[in-house]
């Protein structure tokens, strides 16, 4: 199957001087979870951002669905590739169900009104996103996890077979990041949505996505299979923390291990697969 | 899922308003020094040739002015709406970009000059107010393009230096010129009112109600707007044009609002906040409402400043600010106490 999203030399810099993306290439196939990974500053959301055309690149292609990025208009592009950004709250009062609507604006009559089928799709996104029973409360009322699946709500609406998202998790507890993914989850199984997540979690997004990108800081990436990525050997390197790893049943975790540690001589003796560097 | 904004419920409160609009009018028109009834105005209009006063009194005098309140009202409030949303602060209002500093040089201008003509039966004072304002946000427009990204930022701080240059070259202006002169002037930046002939009100009226209804067709755009211009963007949102078509004709309209009756303040402002307040923040919605509750509002502000203190009368400025100025605090404290507003 071809790749949905295809990625070739691609090069990114904010000013000359520091280089935040150098010959980056992967490919994703469709229906696929990636998770994009790496530490701060590495060039995670400026990634993202390529990918959804905020930024443009002086050099290298992005392809989506087969067509560089930048043949697509403003609307054809919002029908491939929808978008969830780090919490926002809007300057005015608006509702959920009217936030979720707005996804279908460019589908709007032409007195600029939504049609049933805007209404049916906006409905199912409710549904899916658990927030069809707080869906005439305003936006701003609402917790951060409420927030959170609402705005998953309205990227669903657009019905796009991308779904990129900037740390979707990162001002939630434990139970609402579970609940966030399972949802990111469940559109990929069952709407077959390709799903491009920039997560710092490594041990939630071991759980869930297919395949890694990880982005080392210094213009080096590693990309592949999950397992693959997201070693001990990796980690370590890429973060520069110490990190001991794990196997629990199926799932892999990394638990990584300060100064102060009371575990910290645990390495040494753990049970630990991969060999450390 | 009840609470959605649909064509007939739009069609519906729409039609209340303007019955509300026309009721007020009518009632508006009938307070004056001399007194006058409907009834004696048309009632005698088969009988050629004979004056009526009551009829010379409500169709020459007291229509022409409210109809001119209600078109600089519906220009303000509209244009309040949409510099709310561009800018996404709700604190924006018609004049943030330095139209009125702009109106007010050529204002100035004008009147040091004692330039004496017409122009399609426009005083100089109102075709150097209308290109001053347009002139100005022009220039406010192209520094905030400039300074790039942060687009909504720049174009704040541009409105606010040109403000100031403008008000201090206006003061220059001031302390040079005449007393007579300087009356004039003081009296049309405090907003006034002034009988038109038909013929102005119909342009005008014309030039706004067009504003109006562009500025309504982008409105759900500018609904995807206030979530800001990347998210807007992702979804589909052509923001260029729809930025540029909002600038424009709310751009636009305020100029011929303020060429018609100088600076009235607080109309964009109150308006739009206390209609948000009611029907929420939908601009599909806002945007009409706004503009009938804009002319409602200064239709009786209009009738309180002729009025007062008759047979002198009041700039309609200053009666709009009295009842806004309190207004607005209480709302601003209100809402400051509730969410942090400027993001």
């Amino acid at each position: 199957m071809s790749s949905i999203i295809e990625v070739e030399n691609l090069s990114f810099s904010y000013t000359p001087e520091r280089t935040i993306l150098k010959d980056l290439g992967f490919e994703v196939t469709p229906g696929t979870f990636l998770a994009i990974a790496g530490p701060n500053g590495a060039g995670k959301s400026t990634l993202l951002n390529l990918l959804c055309r905020l930024l443009k690149s002086k050099s290298g292609i992005v392809r989506i669905d087969g067509a560089a990025i930048d043949l697509y208009n403003t609307e054809e592009l919002a029908k491939k590739v929808s978008v969830v950004r780090q919490e926002f709250v809007p300057a005015f009062e608006f509702s959920v169900v009217q936030t979720v609507m707005m996804a279908r604006t460019p589908y709007y009559t032409q007195i600029g009104f939504e049609t049933k089928t805007d209404t049916e799709i906006v409905n199912e996104a409710m549904e899916a996103t658990d927030t069809a029973h707080f869906a005439s409360r305003a936006l701003r009322s609402l917790s951060s996890g409420e927030r959170q699946r609402v705005f998953i709500a309205r990227a669903l609406a657009q019905n796009t077979p991308i779904l990129l998202l900037d740390e979707p998790t990162s001002f939630l507890d434990l139970k609402h990041q579970v609940r966030i993914y399972d949802l990111l989850k469940t559109a990929q199984l069952e709407k077959g949505k390709t799903i491009v997540a920039v997560t710092h979690d490594i041990n939630l997004a071991a759980q869930y996505a297919d395949v890694a990108l990880m982005l080392d800081g210094n213009c080096g990436y590693h990309t592949g299979k999950l397992e693959d990525v997201f070693s001990l050997a990796q980690i370590e390197k890429v973060f520069g923390v110490k990190t001991f790893a794990a196997k629990v049943g199926e799932e892999n975790f990394f638990l990584p291990l300060g100064k102060f540690a009371k575990d910290r001589g645990i390495i040494n003796t753990s049970n630990n697969t991969n060999k450390r560097k | 899922m009840t609470e959605l904004l649909t064509p007939k419920k739009l069609v519906v409160r729409i039609g209340l308003a303007a019955v509300l609009l026309v009721a007020v009018a009518l009632l508006c028109s009938l307070i004056g020094p001399e007194s006058i009834s409907l009834k004696r105005a048309f009632a005698a209009t088969q009988e050629q040739g004979a004056i009526n006063p009551d009829y010379e009194i409500f169709v020459r005098v007291r229509l022409p002015r409210i109809i001119l309140a209600a078109i600089v009202g519906a220009a303000l409030a509209c244009s309040g709406v949409v510099f709310q949303a561009l800018l996404r602060n709700p604190l924006a209002d018609p004049y943030i970009l330095g139209i009125s500093s702009g109106a007010g040089l050529g204002t100035i201008i004008a009147v040091i000059s004692g330039l004496n003509w017409t122009l399609w039966g426009r005083s100089p004072i109102a075709v150097f107010a209308f290109a001053g304002a347009l002139g100005t946000v022009w220039l406010v427009w192209f520094i905030g393009r400039i300074t790039g990204r942060a687009h909504v930022t720049g174009l704040l701080l541009a409105g606010v230096v040109v403000n100031a240059f403008f008000s201090a070259v206006i003061m220059f202006l001031t302390s040079i010129a005449k007393s007579q002169q300087i009356h004039a002037t003081i009296f049309w930046l405090m907003g006034n009112m002034t009988e038109e002939k038909l013929a102005v009100l119909w342009v005008g009226s014309g030039c706004i109600l067009a504003g109006i209804l562009t500025l309504y067709f982008i409105s759900p755009r500018l609904n995807a707007l206030s979530f800001g211009e990347d998210d807007a963007r992702s979804m589909g949102i052509n923001i260029a044009r729809t930025q540029t078509i909002a600038f424009a004709a709310a751009a636009f309209i305020t100029a011929m609002a303020v060429s018609l009756s100088g600076l009235i303040g607080f109309v964009g402002l109150v308006v739009p906040h206390a209609v948000r307040l009611v029907s929420g923040p939908d601009h599909r919605q806002l945007l009409p409402l706004s503009g009938i509750i804009g002319a409602i509002f200064l239709v009786a502000a209009d009738t309180v400043a002729r009025i007062i203190v008759a047979p002198a009368q009041l700039p309609v400025g200053v009666v709009t600010a009295i009842v806004g100025g309190p207004f607005f605090l209480v709302l601003l404290v209100k809402y400051s106490r509730k969410v942090s507003w400027v993001k």
